[in-house]
C-alpha cells in the first residue's frame, strides 16, 4: 500500500537541486514517487514503506546530507545561523583581499626577466601575472562564474574543463595570428578598458547575488538577467567563449605577451609564446575553478559562496574604478 | 557577543584595506613634499622628464619647469606588467612599451599648473607630473 508524505527541504539554494533530490531519492528502492516544490521547500514522497515519517525522514536525510540537504517533518525555521554566515563570510572575504592587494604592494611580483622572451619565460611570466592584479579582472570573473556554475548546476566539470581548453587553445591560436599578420588586434586600450568595465560589472552582479542580496526570493532569480545568464551557462560554446574572451582583457602581462607574439614574425612563436603564457596562468584558475567546485559541494557551501561573494565584489569594485580611471572618465584612485 | 566580535573584525579589516588603497599614496605623497626627486634636467633647450616604469611608476610625483619644450622619457626593464600599457591622455599617447628600453614622449610646451598624468592602460598604476614657473 502506498502512502504519501510531505517533507519539509532545506539547503536547497538552487534550480538544479530539484533535480539531484529527486535524482537520489526517486534512486531509492522503497520510494514509488518524488516530487520537490522548491518554492514551498517541500519533497513530496510516495512510499510504501512501513516505516513511521520520523524514520523516514531521518533515513532520506542521510541519502542527501552530503549534499546540504536536511528533511525534517516539521518546518524548521530558517536557522538563525543563515543570518550569521553572512557575518562570518565578510571577514574571510576581506581578509582574501587585504592578502591580495598586500601581495601587490609588497612589489614581490614586480621582477623583471630580462632578455629575450622565450616560451620558459613566458610560462613563468604566466605564472606571475596569474596572482598578479590581473587575478582582479580574469580570476575575479574565473571565481565568480564558477561559484555561480557550481551554485546553479550539479555538473559543473564539464563546463569548466570547456572553459579552460577555450582559453589555452583561443590563446595559441590568436598568439599565432598575432605572430602572422603583425597587425594590432586586441591591443585597442579603450576596447580592453570597456571590455573590463563590462567584466567587472558580470563580477559585482554575480557577486552580491552569491552573497545572497536576493536570496529571500529565489524564485525571483528565474526572471530577467538571470534568467539569461541560466541560458547561456548552459550552452556549450558558452565557457568556450569566455575562455576565448579573456584573450582581450586588461591585464597588462597579457598585453607585453601580446606584443612579444606581435614581434615574433611567425605563427609557431606567436603560438608558442601565448599558449605558454596561458599554460602559465592555468594551475591559478584551474584552483580557482575546481577549488569553487569542491567548497560548493560541501557542507561549507553556504559559507562559501558568501565570501566568494565577497571577494568577487572587492575586485568587482577594484576592476571597475581601475576601467574608469584607465579610460580617463575619473581621475585615479589609488596606486598600488 | 559572537557577531560584536566578528562586525568588530570586519571593521578592522575595512581599515586595513583602506590603509593599503589610501595610506601609501598619503605617506608617499609627503615624501615627494619633502625631498623632491630631481628626474628632469635641461639640454640644449629642452626639458628631459625621466620616469622608471616597473611594477608602477617612479617617481609617482615629479615637479618640472613649466614653458620649455618637454620631452618625457620612460625607462623600461624587464617591464612585463600593466606599467608597461601606458596611456597620456593630454598628449593622445598610449602604447605598450617595449619589455627593455627607453621611449621618448614629446609634451609639448607645457603651462604652468596643467599637471600631465599618465596612467596604465589598466588603471591601476599612474603618475603626475606638475609644472611651475
Amino acid at each position: 500500500m502506498f502512502r504519501t508524505y510531505i517533507f519539509h527541504v532545506s539547503g536547497t539554494h538552487c534550480a538544479a537541486c530539484k533535480i539531484l533530490i529527486e535524482d537520489i531519492l526517486g534512486g531509492q528502492e522503497l520510494i514509488k514517487k518524488v516530487q520537490v516544490n522548491l518554492k514551498r521547500e517541500t519533497v513530496e514522497i510516495e512510499t510504501d514503506s512501513s516505516q513511521s515519517i520520523e524514520e523516514l525522514a531521518e533515513f532520506l536525510t542521510s541519502k542527501i546530507k552530503s549534499h546540504g540537504y536536511t528533511l525534517s517533518v516539521e518546518k524548521t525555521i530558517p536557522e538563525p545561523k543563515s543570518n550569521d554566515v553572512i557575518w562570518k563570510a565578510i571577514p574571510i572575504g576581506l581578509t582574501f583581499l587585504a592578502l591580495f592587494f598586500l601581495l601587490q604592494k609588497s612589489g614581490i611580483l614586480n621582477f623583471g626577466i630580462g632578455g629575450q622572451t622565450t616560451p620558459t619565460t613566458s610560462f613563468i611570466i604566466g605564472l606571475v601575472a596569474s596572482v598578479s592584479s590581473c587575478l582582479a579582472i580574469v580570476g575575479g570573473l574565473v571565481l565568480s562564474l564558477s561559484a555561480k556554475i557550481s551554485q546553479d548546476e550539479v555538473n559543473d566539470t564539464k563546463t569548466f574543463l570547456l572553459f579552460h581548453v577555450g582559453r589555452l587553445v583561443s590563446f595559441a591560436v590568436l598568439g599565432g595570428v598575432l605572430g602572422l599578420i603583425g597587425s594590432a588586434i586586441g591591443i585597442n586600450f579603450t576596447l580592453t578598458a570597456i571590455l573590463g568595465i563590462i567584466a567587472s560589472l558580470v563580477m559585482l552582479l554575480l557577486g552580491l547575488n552569491l552573497v545572497g542580496v536576493w536570496a529571500n526570493n529565489k524564485i525571483t532569480l528565474h526572471s530577467g538577467i538571470f534568467d539569461f545568464f541560466r541560458k547561456i551557462e548552459h550552452k556549450t560554446l558558452t565557457p568556450l567563449a569566455v575562455g576565448f574572451g579573456t584573450f582581450f582583457l586588461p591585464c597588462g602581462f597579457t598585453q607585453s605577451m601580446q606584443v612579444v607574439a606581435l614581434s615574433s614574425g611567425s605563427f609557431i612563436s606567436g603560438t608558442l609564446i601565448m599558449f605558454a603564457f596561458a599554460l602559465g596562468t592555468l594551475p591559478m584558475l584551474v584552483l580557482l575553478s575546481f577549488g569553487s567546485a569542491s567548497f560548493a559541494h560541501s557542507k561549507h557551501a553556504p559559507l562559501f559562496f558568501k565570501s566568494a561573494g565577497v571577494v568577487v565584489i572587492g575586485l568587482g569594485l577594484f576592476a571597475f574604478l581601475a576601467g574608469l580611471a584607465g579610460l580617463g572618465i575619473i581621475s585615479p584612485l589609488f596606486n598600488i | 557577543m559572537h557577531k560584536i566580535a566578528l562586525m568588530i573584525i570586519t571593521l578592522g579589516l575595512v581599515l586595513s584595506i583602506g590603509i593599503i588603497f589610501f595610506g601609501g599614496s598619503i605617506l608617499g605623497n609627503n615624501r615627494v613634499v619633502s625631498e623632491p626627486v630631481q628626474n628632469s634636467e635641461i639640454r640644449d633647450g629642452v626639458q628631459y622628464i625621466t620616469i622608471n616604469a616597473k611594477g608602477g611608476y617612479s617617481p609617482k610625483v615629479s615637479v618640472a619647469k613649466a614653458g620649455i619644450p618637454t620631452k618625457l622619457i620612460i625607462k623600461t626593464n624587464g617591464t612585463y606588467d600593466c606599467s608597461a600599457a601606458l596611456v597620456i591622455r593630454s598628449v593622445g599617447f598610449q602604447k605598450i612599451l617595449p619589455q627593455t628600453g627607453e621611449t621618448e614622449i614629446d609634451l609639448g610646451v607645457p603651462k604652468v599648473g596643467v599637471p600631465v598624468q599618465g596612467i596604465c592602460g589598466m588603471g591601476m598604476y599612474n603618475f603626475q607630473i606638475e609644472f611651475q614657473s
